[in-house]
């Protein structure tokens, strides 16, 4: 136990005490608040207005008008907080109509009513500096009245030079809604603004209600808690496994591996790596829950964290690790080069990806049979069991506990299957092993 | 016949291996008694490296028994034992004192003491204050010195040592021999496999030979070289001018030729080689005359040219080889 235990110190210190594995483990809290700060000027469309020529044929006469007060009032000082409210409210597309205009300069242009629209297409293509032509508008004859025995009201044809940022056409067809919505309102006499009181019903903030008393519903927390929760479990068994396959392929080919089974035995070195790595994982998902429950309580939603989650994060690291871990270690020596181990890794990392495609579907619908079969199916329950703890609806605790027997079955296997392999393989050069020459080796060791 | 307990220090019993078709090792045997210093010579893919690795316990036979120091495996005595493999290599990001100190805790070093003992060795090797730096920073040479110091830093009492002087220089291979030679003298049992036969007849007590994973040879050096049957003269005429002629028409003599500023006399097949040496003495006044003496290197050449298969006697003991004449020991 003692040589592992110096393997295992070896290991961790090796890969802890490097500037690559400081940076890695601080790039990613790093990469958020940056984004969080600087995503929102760096992606947004603050500096952006839509600034141009706008022609509308509107034979009817009767929108023209609409449209222009519509492009007036987009031109002026837009409330925020107002726009904040309507989103919330649920009138999120007049809302971002709204913020588009706020940042629109359009002249409109009239063109007669009878213009001939071939030409007037043309004028869509031809240059005019710092007054580029945006888009032609055509505005149907019961856009605003239906044709005589019809009820069905028209629209307006759209015409813009090919190759345009679409914001400016999110921009005009915002301007032509609000400017038709208008003229309709207009021509049956009603109040604009009072009917759209009467249709808005204010979206309210729940509160969420239990034992310990109630507080207001935090939007989102129970859709983000168990992808955070995924990524946990993916970054720290990914993290090792790739750290484990490093470090068996370096020993391989530079030849100390010998060295090394001179002093110890095959289990004892994969025992020590197992366990080294397990502590660098360990270590990181650690920085990364501590931070995670800091910004919670800095936020005061500490208290919205089932603390019990944590515990079976750890129960379910430890099978996901030994699983996927003991594999990596084994294709680590049974190749020669990073370059040869992709044969195996591929395999690998597409049942990997199987998480992240179903996160959505079992977070949505953790009672589902998809979700339910997924919790049984090593090594795939561990992700699966861990979303749906972490979902609005946890499993019972019968199914928590089965997937549990049955990822340290599957531990139990693909140890003992690796541990041949990697016994094996470690002093195995030249041309790698296919599949079948692997469960061979397994036989035989 | 299963191994009894006894005094040796690695001893095996028709010990095989097979890797596919191919018979790596087969039933070999072989008794290295403690305090020996053995030389394992044998041909490229003769099957050196299988058998020190089986006996290293790193693979295991498919057949047959071993002990090593006494123990049914080397698992049981790896503290004891100090491994250079063929293939080696060391953590080339690690610092060498780190890495000296991490090998010997794997062998089951005290933490007490050892730096001073690390320090001490580099210094003996001749590496005084390459402690620092990383492995890769070292050359080739200094890299394997500091890899058989990591074979003896917890003085085992069973050295093996896997082609320990490729490709090292002159001054290396001497500066390593004394090493080798300085820990047989403390006690270690040493068992070493080269290719190079000058250094095996200088260092080694007894070698053994294998090719195409058998034994050919297991004897004494001294007895090697005694019972080699030595066809050659060597001598320099008092004159340099003088005719060797008469030298050529010996009877005993099959050729004489020109060598180093001297002659060697081959002689025929049964000649008496004390009476040709009077013969031609008689013939040509001498400088100097000598039994060429027999070489490691012309055994070892002759066996592996032989193919192995005249070197053992009817009871399957090695037998010495000359010429393709195979001489069986009494």
């Amino acid at each position: 136990m003692n040589k592992v235990w110096l393997i295992a110190v070896r290991e961790f210190v090796a890969t802890v005490f490097t500037k690559a594995f400081i940076i890695g483990l601080l790039i990613f809290p790093t990469i958020l608040a940056v984004m969080a700060v600087v995503g929102p000027r760096l992606f947004g469309d603050m500096d952006y207005s839509v600034k141009g020529q706008l022609a509308v044929i509107d034979p009817a006469g009767v929108v023209l008008p609409q449209l222009k007060v519509a492009l007036a009032e987009g031109r002026s000082e837009t409330n925020v907080s107002e726009l904040i409210e309507r989103a919330r409210s649920g009138d999120a597309e007049n809302a971002a109509a709204s913020v588009l205009q706020s940042f629109t300069d359009l002249t409109l242009v009239e063109r007669p009513p009878d213009a001939d629209v071939e030409r007037e297409k043309a004028w869509l293509n031809v240059e005019e500096p710092g007054a580029p032509h945006l888009a032609l508008v055509v505005v149907h004859t019961d856009a605003v009245e239906p044709k005589a025995g019809e009820s069905r009201l028209g629209s307006y044809d759209l015409y813009i030079p090919s190759g345009q940022d679409n914001r400016v056409e999110i921009a005009v067809q915002g301007a032509l809604r609000e400017a038709i919505i208008g003229a309709r309102m207009g021509a049956r006499g009603l109040d604009r603004d009072a009917v759209s009181g009467l249709v808005t019903v204010a979206r309210v903030r729940s509160i969420s209600v239990s034992a310990e008393g109630e507080r207001g519903t935090v939007g989102g927390f129970n859709f983000v808690v168990p992808a955070a929760f995924m990524f946990l479990l993916f970054m720290g068994v990914m993290g090792a496994g790739q750290g484990m396959l490093t470090t068996t392929i370096e020993e391989k080919s530079s030849r100390v591996i010998e060295v090394l089974l001179s002093a110890i035995s095959p289990m004892q070195l994969m025992g020590g790596k197992l366990i080294g790595h397990m502590g660098i994982s360990l270590l990181a998902m650690s920085l990364y829950i501590g931070l995670g429950l800091v910004t919670l309580a800095s936020f005061s939603l500490f208290g919205l964290l089932d603390l019990s989650l944590l515990l079976y994060l750890f129960i379910f690291f430890l099978i996901a690790f030994f699983t996927i871990g003991s594999l990596m270690m084994a294709a680590g020596a049974a190749v020669n080069d990073m370059r040869e181990a992709q044969q195996f890794m591929m395999p690998l990392s597409i049942f990997l990806m199987l998480p992240w495609i179903l996160w959505m579907p079992i977070s949505r619908n953790p009672d589902s049979t998809l979700a339910v079969v997924s919790s049984f199916l090593p090594p795939l329950n561990t992700f699966a069991m861990l979303l749906r703890l972490a979902s609005t609806s946890p499993p019972p605790a019968w199914q928590v506990w089965l997937s549990i027997a049955i990822g340290v079955a599957g531990v139990v296997a693909t140890v003992w299957f690796s541990a041949k392999v990697f016994r094996i393989g470690l002093l195995m050069f030249g041309k790698p092993p296919d599949f079948k020459t692997l469960v061979k080796w397994a036989r035989a060791a | 016949m299963a191994l009894q307990e006894n005094n040796a220090a690695i001893d095996l019993r028709g010990v095989t291996k097979t890797f596919g078709e191919l018979k790596a090792v087969e039933h070999l045997d072989l008794t290295i008694p403690r305090g020996a210093l053995y030389g394992f010579i044998g041909p490229n893919g003769a099957g050196k490296t299988t058998s020190i690795r089986m006996i290293m316990s790193i693979l295991m036979p498919d057949a047959g028994e071993l002990r090593v120091l006494g123990h049914a495996s080397a698992l049981e005595a790896k503290d004891r034992i100090g491994y250079l493999p063929e293939e080696r290599g060391v953590y080339r990001k690690m610092k060498v004192a780190a890495y000296l100190s991490y090998i010997a805790r794997l062998k089951g070093v005290a933490e007490k003491g050892l730096r001073e003992r690390v320090l001490s060795l580099i210094e003996r090797i001749g590496l005084g204050g390459v402690d620092g730096k990383r492995c890769e920073e070292l050359s080739k040479g200094m890299s394997q010195k500091i890899q058989f110091l990591a074979a003896i830093i917890h003085e085992p009492d069973l050295l093996i040592l896997d082609e320990p002087f490729s490709g090292l220089d002159p001054v290396s291979t001497r500066l390593l021999r004394e090493q080798i030679v300085a820990e047989h003298r403390r006690g270690a049992t040493v068992l070493f496999s080269t290719h190079v036969m000058p250094q095996a007849e200088e260092i080694c007590d007894h070698v053994v030979m294998v090719h195409r994973g058998k034994k050919v040879l297991d004897d004494p050096v001294d007895s090697i070289l005694r019972r080699y049957d030595a066809r050659a003269l060597r001598f320099e005429p008092l004159d340099a001018s003088a005719n060797v002629g008469a030298v050529t028409a010996l009877p005993e003599v099959e050729r004489c030729s020109p060598v180093d500023g001297g002659y060697e006399v081959a002689l025929r097949e049964g000649a008496d080689i004390g009476r040709a040496m009077q013969q031609v003495i008689a013939a040509v006044p001498v400088a100097r005359i000598e039994i060429k003496r027999p070489r490691l290197e012309d055994v070892f050449v002759q066996i592996a040219d032989d193919g192995g298969r005249s070197a053992l006697d009817r009871e399957g003991r090695p037998a010495l080889v000359t010429g393709t004449r195979a001489t069986v020991t009494p």
